[in-house]
């Protein structure tokens, strides 16, 4: 995310969107696409934050309820919940979230460092917020959310 | 000079990999051939060496130059007949020909490489030509000639300490050679080229989504394949048609066609198929190029265990997947050196036991049932299932009651059990306490399964069953919880579906596992949805829908579906109001929402069935890897897209096992113990007699043997006729002769009610119709029965059933009360019409006092002499006294010391009695039983208590007997 802002001086744009009531963002070009894809697949004895797994276009597509993965509680499934679909390294992953807001252009200077404890969500999920006229936009760790528990092992080699 | 151009390079690996795998076996060819040279086949050889000679020189591969070259030289010697190939020079040539391979492999550090003591020894051959037995023992390098031939396998990858250790070397050694500085020089260049090259291709298999197995891909760099161009021509072809197929397609969803639409669904199904199949064949690789290595093995390994052994090969050209092909090297290498090591025997055991001193191992493929089978066998001392199993008990692997169960066979396959090897010396060949489980990990990963077969003294037989392809398999799609899984065909025993009202019967509990009793076996049952976790439910046919299951496990069933168990639980409105077709039909557990779902799996020894709640189709998928953050979840293999689009998982039939906590050993265990549960319930089950019961009055209950009953009819009372001071009814377009109990027992009268029942007997050619009311029911009782207390006319004895004294009638005696004049002119009837002194006797073998008086009664009734005896032992001894007495048999099967069949075996086997008739009496008529019946050599069989039917054979005997 670090190096990412740094190349480009400009601005970035961030897609933003609400995980229950709190509004995030991420790096628009970290994003594949976003659907509207519900027909998920249950998949008994997952972990909790897992939804399920989905077929898109012929590819088996891991979905992350983000809500349940945050700490902010289950994201409900509704007409305005969308997957966001991550290129992870070797597979792709989905995000649920509860609706999808604006593009937002930010000048990524003025991405201030999370507080450790940004109201009641995890910080180590997040890389930094970002302040908007009327808006706090909290900017999301895109790699700590798809780390397993089990990767603590390459955690401290990449950060 | 540095590598250019990695095409030219890898097309060089590639050529060269595949001169040596013939080099091997063309080598072998001509030792045996000695000094009858085979010019043809030298020629091969040297021409391979001489291609990768002037392969290497041109790509500045110098190491690999000079030792090509040196081979060379001994090659053209023996080529023009110089030299003779003795045994030594052949050893020198393969191991050449191995550090060849070995350096062809890692080609980027084969410069640095030190293979002085291979040219030395070569050379020597060259030029002294006449001494090469000193030499060739002495030349190779002790540490690297000692592990070469003793583990082909790890060729492949040649472990990195040895070359950073043989790069250590070089500099020092050839320090004073400036042109070797040069080499080293690039080398190095060379080889950050090549590490980087192989980072690329790392990250290109991780990023690529087509990673096969999960585990597979991301460790191993791309390798390549050769396809033919035909093959690839094929597949252009098929994809220009795929092409076609989809505009045509196109078109037609534009115009809405409809008719059209299945034309082009067609075609694209047909194209897509063949695509597949070309796809496949790419992949597709001959089985031979596992197997060519195998006759050096042998021959290194018997060679050093001076053991004589042939090896055939059969079914080389058999193609499985690369994935498979290469996955299966090492466990097959694994095998074929058990056989060598601990299958065949020395040259002078094999004599003593009056063998051919040269044993002979035989490996096969072939296909069979879309799988391709590998089958490694060899005739030596083969195994001992006794030794076997006492090993297993000696390292607490099982348990000595448990191996006493065991048969021959799965006794053999206890050694593929995690932690154990026979061999009573540890050898550096094989037994190295990774045995047999790590080839049977290896191949159950892959989907295969492993089975062996011995005979102590002669043989051992292991086969191997494979896949053909990893990529596409063959599935059982189930459903469970709403969500569809598929079960690979593999894995997939058989589909067993046990309906509602057969549960009790066939489920059993024993302790916390459920079992279900298949052909004589018993199958532990695993339920899914307890597996998963998932909501139990059941699938609803007449609503199509699913309904949480509030069962916890299948044996809650048994209130609602056993008889024995109803008179408690079910309310008694529920009971009482319906007749017994209706209630049959509407009764909850005759719909088929409650029958058991069954897929019968196995996972190499173990067997078990996985209950779900639907079955569907068998469908042919596509696995797909799941994401990682599933990987923890261990009971899927994959995933795979359904024709509608949805997502189903792939089940990993081993993993669900275990999570379910069933090892084998617990199943055998678990089997053992659920055995004599079993053989205990039969033997008690023999004895029931089947009865049905009814009222006469509230308070009165009756019972009637089953067998007897023809059928069960509700009629109103207003129906019955009382015409010449009898009552009938209208029946089947005749008049039922209709009476109640109380007309000839001493037992409260028939209620008064409108709805009454009539149960229907066929007696001496006719129908009558016994009045009764409800509840009636169907049971079965093992329960002593008294015929003493309530013994009266008409009643035969009593019982108690479900907490009630149950009277049981004896429709003959009221039958006869009531209407003497039917049996009169009825034969069976008759009283036997001879002279005083020439009665018959009948011997009467039963155990139960209540039956053997029963049918005492009859035969005295109708004139014979009855002797009685409790069981067969009694019978055999009463013969022996009383033989020329006795005119018939009529025997129970069931009973203690000595059983029916036993007896009958005995009579007919015995010249004294061998003519006696036997009649065998039975509460179960199953066929099986019938024909063992026949076998030993019963004359006639009949369901206890049909007196009818007993009593007419027993006439017919005793006449012939009498005209005898």
């Amino acid at each position: 995310m670090a190096e990412s802002s740094k190349e480009t001086k400009t601005t970035i744009e961030l897609a933003t969107f609400y995980v229950g009531h709190a509004l995030c963002g991420m790096d628009i070009l970290k994003i594949q696409e976003i659907n509207k894809l519900m027909e998920m697949t249950k998949v008994p004895q997952a972990p909790d934050y897992m939804v399920g797994i989905l077929n898109l276009r012929g590819q088996i597509v891991t979905i992350i309820d983000l809500g349940q993965k945050l700490g902010l509680g289950r994201v409900e499934i509704s007409n305005d919940s969308r997957n966001i679909i991550i290129n992870a390294p070797g597979e792709h992953v989905g995000l649920l979230v509860s609706k999808i807001s604006d593009v937002i252009m930010a000048d990524p200077d003025r991405i201030e460092p999370a507080p450790a404890n940004m109201s009641g969500i995890q910080g180590s999920f997040f890389t930094g917020v970002y302040k908007t006229e009327n808006k706090l936009i909290g900017i999301l760790d895109v790699k700590e959310v798809l780390r397993l528990e089990s990767d603590n092992l390459g955690r401290g080699l990449e950060r | 000079m540095s590598i250019e151009d990695d095409e030219i390079l890898q097309g060089f690996v590639e050529e060269s990999l595949e001169h040596l795998a013939d080099i091997e076996n063309d080598l072998l060819a001509i030792e045996e051939g000695g000094a009858d040279i085979d010019v043809e086949l030298v020629n091969k050889v040297f021409r391979a060496a001489h291609s990768i000679k002037g392969g290497a020189g041109f790509m500045g591969l110098t190491v690999i130059q000079d030792l090509a070259h040196a081979a060379e030289n001994v090659l053209g010697l023996i080529r023009s007949g110089k030299l003779v190939p003795t045994p030594n020079i052949v050893n020198v040539l393969l191991l050449a020909a191995d550090e060849l391979q070995s350096l062809i492999e890692d080609v980027g550090n084969s410069n640095t490489v030190d293979i002085t003591s291979h040219t030395a020894a070569l050379n020597t051959i060259f030029e002294g030509g006449e001494a090469p037995v000193a030499t060739a023992k002495k030349a190779p390098q002790p540490e690297r000639a000692e592990p070469a031939p003793a583990k082909p396998s790890e060729i492949a990858s040649p472990p990195p300490q040895v070359v950073e250790e043989l790069q250590a070397e070089v500099p020092t050694e050839v320090e004073d050679e400036a042109e070797a500085m040069d080499e080293h020089d690039v080398e190095a260049e060379h080889e950050t080229d090549h590490e980087s090259d192989q980072e690329t291709a790392a990250s290109e298999a991780t990023a690529g989504t087509k990673t096969r197995r999960s585990s597979g891909g991301a460790q191993k760099t791309d390798t390549t394949i050769r396809v033919t161009v035909s093959l690839l021509d094929q597949l252009m072809n098929l994809a220009g048609e795929l092409v076609l197929s989809r505009n045509q397609l196109l078109q037609t969803i534009t115009s809405g066609d409809v008719r059209n639409a299945e034309a082009v669904g067609q075609r694209i199904d047909l194209v897509t198929s063949e695509l597949q199949e070309a796809i496949m064949l790419t992949r597709m690789q001959p089985i031979g190029n596992v197997f060519n290595k195998f006759p050096r093995v042998v021959r290194d390994l018997s060679k050093k265990l001076g053991k004589q052994i042939d090896l055939t090969i059969v079914g080389k050209d058999v193609e499985l997947d690369k994935t498979i092909i290469e996955a299966i090297n090492d466990p097959l290498t694994h095998l074929i050196r058990n056989s060598v090591d601990h299958g065949v025997e020395t040259p002078s055991d094999r004599l003593k036991k009056g063998k051919d001193a040269k044993g002979l191992i035989v490996l096969k493929a072939y296909h069979a049932a879309g799988q391709v089978v590998i089958e490694i066998s060899d005739d030596g001392k083969g195994l001992d299932g006794e030794v076997i199993a006492e090993a297993a008990v000696k390292k607490g692997l099982i348990t000595a009651d448990q191996a006493k169960v065991m048969s021959e066979k799965e006794r053999i396959n206890l050694i593929l059990l995690p932690g154990f090897s026979t061999a009573k010396k540890v050898t550096d060949v094989s037994g190295r306490g990774v045995g047999m489980d790590v080839v049977k990990t290896n191949l159950d990963q892959l989907g295969g399964s492993i089975e062996m077969d011995s005979e102590v003294g002669k043989s051992t037989t292991i086969s191997i069953k494979l896949p053909l392809t990893l990529a596409i398999i063959p599935c059982q799609i189930v459903m469970t919880g709403g969500e569809r899984y598929a079960i690979p065909q593999v894995n997939l025993e058989e589909l067993l579906r046990i309906p509602a009202s057969k549960v009790v019967e066939r489920v059993e509990r024993v302790g916390d596992a459920e079992v279900v009793r298949l052909r004589g076996n018993l199958l532990p049952l695993i339920r899914m949805s307890d597996v998963f976790g998932i909501t139990p439910t059941y699938y609803d046919p007449v609503q199509d829908e699913l309904l949480p299951d509030q069962r916890h496990n299948i044996a809650d069933r048994r209130s609602k579906s056993s008889p024995l168990f109803r008179d408690e639980s079910t309310p008694a409105a529920e009971q009482g109001v319906h007749a017994s077709q209706e209630r049959k039909g509407t009764e909850r557990r005759q719909s088929a929402s409650s029958a058991l779902n069954i897929v019968v799996v196995s996972t190499g020894a173990m067997k078990y069935g996985l209950i779900v709640d639907r079955l569907h189709d068998s469908e042919e998928i596509v696995i797909k890897p799941l994401g990682r953050h599933l990987q923890q979840c261990q009971g899927y293999a994959g995933a795979t897209i359904m024709g509608d689009g949805r997502i189903a998982l792939i089940l990993d039939v081993s993993n669900i096992a275990r999570m379910a906590g069933l090892t084998s050993l617990d199943g055998s265990e678990r089997a053992a113990e659920l055995a004599d549960a079993a053989k205990e319930a039969i033997t008690k089950s023999r004895d029931k007699q089947s009865l049905l019961t009814f009222s006469s009055s509230i308070h009165e209950h009756f019972g009637v043997p089953l067998n007897q009953v023809e059928r069960v009819e509700k009629i109103k009372r207003k129906d019955i006729e009382e015409v010449g001071g009898r009552r009938v009814m209208q029946y089947r377009g005749g008049s039922l002769p209709l009476i109640s109990i109380d007309e000839v027992a001493s037992v409260m009268p028939l209620d008064d009610r409108d709805d009454l029942l009539v149960i229907v007997f066929h007696l001496a050619g006719k129908d009558v119709g016994l009045l009764a009311i409800g509840p009636i029911d169907a049971i079965e009782i093992n329960a002593d029965i008294d015929d003493v207390t309530l013994k009266q006319q008409g009643i035969m004895g009593s019982a108690i059933i479900g907490g009630r004294t149950t009277m049981l009638v004896d429709i003959f005696e009221i039958m006869k009360i009531s209407n003497p004049q039917w049996f009169e002119d009825h034969a069976a009837y008759a009283e036997i019409q001879i002279d005083e002194a020439q009665v018959p006797t009948i011997l009467i073998v039963e155990d139960s006092n209540f039956f053997r008086h029963q049918v005492k009664g009859y035969m005295e009734e109708a004139g014979f002499n009855v002797i009685e005896a409790e069981d067969g032992l009694v019978a055999w001894n009463i013969l022996q006294q009383q033989s020329d007495e006795i005119t018939m048999v009529v025997t129970d099967i069931e009973m203690p010391n000595m059983d029916g069949f036993i007896l009958t075996e005995k009579i007919k086997g015995d010249k004294r009695f061998g003519h006696l008739p036997v009649i065998a009496l039975t509460t179960l008529a199953a066929d099986e039983d019938i024909a063992r019946g026949k076998a030993v050599g019963v004359d006639e069989y009949h369901i206890k208590l049909d007196k009818e039917r007993l009593m007419a054979s027993v006439h017919r005997y005793a006449k012939e007997a009498m005209a005898a």
